[in-house]
């Protein structure tokens, strides 16, 4: 077997790991396979069944009425088929068991970062506001910030951190196609990278019935699937004016590219359907 | 526990059974609405799955995959099937859903499988084409005559960026071998 074979053979296990094989590529494979000279394995569907698994958002249960019908199927599997008669799924029996996989996988953890998070970003238009300076009201730490002797209020927090090098900034403005009573939502982002540790600055958001909904923050970095944002906290609006609310990352966030907040019920959600998006802020430029 | 429920189920353990289901339902459920996006075919699709699952118990290898990696591939190829056989192709305009869905949680969805999680860290490690031919093509479920049309590149090239970012996304993952010449693995 030469390398423009063993080319082809790829070129269909990949199909058939992708999109699956017709019968003319299907008879291909099977006779490439039956040479004897390729261990024809299923690792090309396994490593594309960990890729799909890393794009898969489970958070929908089977139905009720579907899981109790599988169960009572199971039965009759086992009634009429039997364990000791398990089959083959598709491929004849000699090509299962040649896996020929390394014992030892590779134990990198991890996550990473979509290229495409940069186009998603970029496909959300920012309302670029002017800088206003209002009465702050800090609503997630007190209803009116005030400066200990060993902490600074987040307000002040804010205002260093902003006026600080290596820091990410960025600007908030109402979300595309928001609702309307969001569509002066505004304000300020800035994050730093490695002190894990950011504020915002808000204005415009409406005050909200904590019993009926709450603000939840969403952070898209460069190391996350853009389906996967980090959760940066839940908060409040109490007040009118300016508010500051401090950054709760879940998880560490690297180089943020976008900020986005959301209105979700309370406590938040894990899975937003983002039917109702309150602010975005796209981070043009790191400062240093 | 959940590593050993394949085995149980090919010994005939019925309890097992439930557990299966208890453990992967939402798995095998989220990757038939993510794919066929119909919840009729999906429920079809979910019940043939496990009766797949339940033959191909047996076959299951604990050095070889976790058992999520395991059922998940089972599912994919009953879904591809059922694609290949019904008329429903995906649109072009799912470039742009890829941007439209629901997010989640990136905690929670790192949580998932220890092999999701090598798998995109090995995605990472592709060119940004090869990552994208195999994300419209795998998470999508896009032909790739459908992606060459929306994303303007030749099929050919389409096809050889599948290969090679699939070839070594299973290179990383440590599957490795499968498709190489025998005389090599001997």
């Amino acid at each position: 077997m030469n390398e423009e074979v063993q080319e082809i053979l790829f070129d269909l296990l990949t199909k058939q790991a992708t999109n699956g094989l017709d019968v003319a590529e299907q008879g291909q494979l099977d006779k490439l396979s039956a040479s004897g000279d390729f261990f024809v394995g299923d690792s090309f569907e396994l490593a594309a069944a960990a890729i799909g698994l890393s794009g898969l958002d489970i958070d929908e249960p089977m139905p009720a009425h579907l899981y109790s019908k599988i169960l009572a199927s199971s039965d009759k599997y086992y009634a009429t088929e039997g364990f000791s008669e398990a089959e083959v799924m598709s491929e004849p029996d000699d090509m299962q068991p040649t896996f020929g996989f390394e014992p030892k996988r590779s134990s990198w953890m991890g996550w990473f970062g979509w290229a495409v998070a940069s186009v998603a970003c970029i496909a959300l238009a920012v309302n670029i506001f002017s800088t206003r300076v209002q009465k702050p009201i800090d609503v997630a730490i007190n209803p009116t910030p005030t400066a200990s002797p060993d902490k600074p209020s987040p307000a002040k927090q804010f205002e260093e951190m902003i006026a600080s090098a290596n820091v990410i900034k960025a600007s908030f403005g109402p979300a595309p196609k928001g609702p309307a009573e969001l569509a002066s939502a505004g304000g300020d982002v800035v994050w730093n990278d490695a002190k894990q540790t950011g504020y915002m600055k808000l204005r415009g958001l409406p005050k909200n019935d904590k019993a009926v909904s709450t603000y939840q923050l969403w952070i898209f970095d460069e190391n996350q699937d853009p389906k996967y944002p980090i959760d940066g906290g839940t908060f409040d609006i109490t007040a009118d004016g300016d508010v500051i609310i401090p950054i709760d990352a879940k998880i560490a966030a690297k180089n943020p590219k976008l900020f986005a907040i959301t209105v979700e019920k309370p406590g938040g959600v894990v899975v937003s359907d983002r039917k109702k998006m309150a602010a975005i802020a796209q981070v043009t430029k790191t400062e240093t | 526990m959940a590593q050993a429920t394949l085995q149980r189920i090919a010994s005939g353990d019925r309890g097992a059974v439930k557990e299966c289901l208890d453990t992967y339902g939402g798995l095998v459920w989220s990757i038939a609405r993510k794919l066929l996006r119909n919840s009729d075919d999906a429920e079809d699709a979910v019940q043939e799955i496990f009766v797949d699952v339940w033959k191909n118990a047996g076959r299951y290898d604990e050095t070889q995959s976790s058992e999520t990696t395991f059922i998940a591939m089972i599912a994919r190829r009953r879904v591809i099937d059922r694609i290949r056989h019904s008329a429903r192709r995906i649109s072009a305009d799912s470039l742009d859903d890829v941007m439209l869905e629901p997010f989640t949680r990136a905690d929670k969805a790192m949580q998932m499988s220890v092999e999701a999680n090598e798998a995109a860290e090995a995605m990472r490690t592709l060119r940004p084409e090869q990552q994208q031919v195999l994300r419209l093509s795998i998470i999508q479920g896009m032909s790739h005559q459908e992606i060459s049309d929306a994303t303007g590149m030749p099929l050919g090239t389409v096809k050889t960026h599948a290969r090679r970012g699939l070839t070594q996304v299973r290179e990383v993952l440590g599957l490795g071998n499968g498709g190489h010449r025998k005389e090599a693995t001997v």
